[in-house]
């Protein structure tokens, strides 16, 4: 359990030993055709085979796919709603395409959004930092990734044990308190991994650390019968999102 | 406040990216060229960037009732400055993309070019001008914070306007819906981040003042 439900279930998925380049292919077209094609019939394919991909063949809890969701679909729904209201010299008002309008917009980020998310529910992101290298990315970046992601999730236990321990206290109990204490949390964390930080640095100077933070990489081998169903399944849903 | 996936047109994804790119592409190499001149640096840079992506996790209590979450980005331009902010903050948005579905890997261009280059450089405008009038250290914390989370919330706004013109008025019409509905939570998170950046360095001074002296944010302590 690290903490995040998202990352949890990735490191759970049934689909974690796939190789990250098959996952980003097919994973990456549904995030072309979400965007690409009309939403309907296309976005609504593609919103519907993440999902069902997600939940079914990759085990991912619906749970987790359903909090996961939460955050995007606020912002669609704000986003979508004020594409829909016009703002003219009568005041406001519902756009003449106001349904349709507000309809694609949902309909294209929900399926990219989905998309995203089954790319996130299966792979990760220790499995999709090497990927960076194959685009290029300098090696001292992808260090500099690889260590925010490792950190973060040290920081967040440290979050939630001082966030604990002030609320314990009558912390959190006004609303002046709860800024004091954010504050003090925030502090906290900063001088926590700054400590961290020091101390990995000393340890890694101990073993003579002159060639980066090099790790072996897991081998994940490609599937050929995977990447075939994936390119025969986003030509299915390219040729019904064109016709449609 | 990121731009959800598949929000935006090819075009205006595609475009974003291309204005954020050169401004990542500054910061890696500064990046590159600081771990080569020091290895050690490569795990301050990630804690950096971890502190970055907790501190979005951190609640704030709202004016409005509920709570809201900092970007913390101006605390990061104050401490680590804006080119290296430009690199960090896209990697926190990446891992926001794939950790929390906040925010999207098409719209990555257009969220770091807010929230990773506009918010870090207007914050750090806003803190070196609150300086060279006379203002100290807390204010100018203050100043940074606010106006990162406050330019990060408008061009995301100015970003939304020109995607999705109103029907009537165009882009300055929608502009104005934007930037309204936004207000609402982004507004009140811009006093409550500055206030947040305030009591944070007040407690960096007492616990961690070395630290803040070696980053040049304070003057040494005469030696008594």
């Amino acid at each position: 359990m690290t903490g995040l439900a998202v990352d949890d279930a990735a490191w759970a998925s049934a689909w974690r030993r796939r190789s990250p380049a098959d996952k980003l292919l097919l994973c990456g077209g549904l995030v072309v055709c979400a965007l690409a094609l009309p939403a309907w019939p296309g976005s609504v394919l593609v919103g519907l085979t993440a999902v069902v991909l997600a939940l079914g063949p990759a085990r991912v809890p619906a749970r987790t796919l359903g909090r996961a969701v939460r955050w995007p679909l606020a912002f669609i729904l704000a986003g979508a709603l004020t594409s829909a209201v016009t703002v003219g010299t009568g005041g406001l008002g519902w756009a003449p395409d106001a349904a349709a309008r507000a309809g694609s917009l949902t309909a294209h980020a929900l399926a990219g959004s989905a998309a995203v998310l089954l790319l996130a529910c299966t792979t990760p992101v220790s499995d999709l930092l090497p990927a960076l290298r194959a685009l290029r990315v300098p090696a001292a970046v992808v260090e500099v990734a690889g260590v925010t992601y490792r950190m973060l999730f040290v920081l967040l236990a440290s979050l939630r044990a001082i966030r604990e321990a002030q609320t314990a206290r009558m912390g959190h109990s006004t609303w002046r308190r709860s800024y004091r204490s954010s504050g003090a949390l925030a502090a906290a964390v900063l001088t926590r991994s700054w400590d961290r930080a020091r101390r990995m640095q000393e340890g890694l100077a101990g073993r003579g650390m002159e060639t980066g933070l090099r790790v072996l990489p897991e081998v994940l081998p490609s599937s050929r019968a995977f990447l075939a169903a994936s390119a025969a399944g986003l030509a299915a849903i390219v040729a019904v999102g064109v016709a449609g | 406040m990121h731009i959800a996936e598949g929000f935006l047109p090819v075009p205006h994804a595609v475009g974003w990216t291309l204005a954020a790119a050169p401004f990542v592409v500054h910061g890696a190499r500064r990046v590159v060229v600081e771990v080569r001149e020091r290895p050690e640096a490569t795990l301050l840079l990630g804690a950096a960037g971890a502190f970055t992506f907790v501190l979005s996790a951190v609640k704030l209590p709202s004016f409005t009732g509920s709570s809201s979450h900092p970007t913390g980005t101006g605390a990061g331009a104050v401490l680590f400055r804006p080119p290296v902010m430009a690199l960090l903050g896209t990697i926190v948005l990446l891992f926001q993309a794939l950790l929390l579905a906040h925010g999207g890997l098409t719209t990555l261009g257009a969220n770091a070019f807010a929230f990773a280059v506009v918010g870090p450089w207007a914050g750090y405008g806003a803190y070196r001008l609150t300086r060279a009038l006379g203002g100290g250290l807390l204010p100018g914390v203050f100043a940074a914070m606010a106006v990162a989370d406050l330019a990060t919330y408008v061009t995301t706004a100015g970003q939304l306007a020109l995607a999705l013109p109103d029907a009537e008025t165009g882009v300055p019409g929608a502009l104005v819906k934007f930037l309204s509905v936004f207000a609402l939570t982004q507004v009140p998170l811009a006093v409550g981040e500055g206030l947040l950046g305030v009591l944070l360095f007040r407690a960096l001074t007492t616990n961690a003042r070395p630290e803040l002296e070696r980053l040049g944010l304070l003057r040494p302590e005469p030696a008594r």
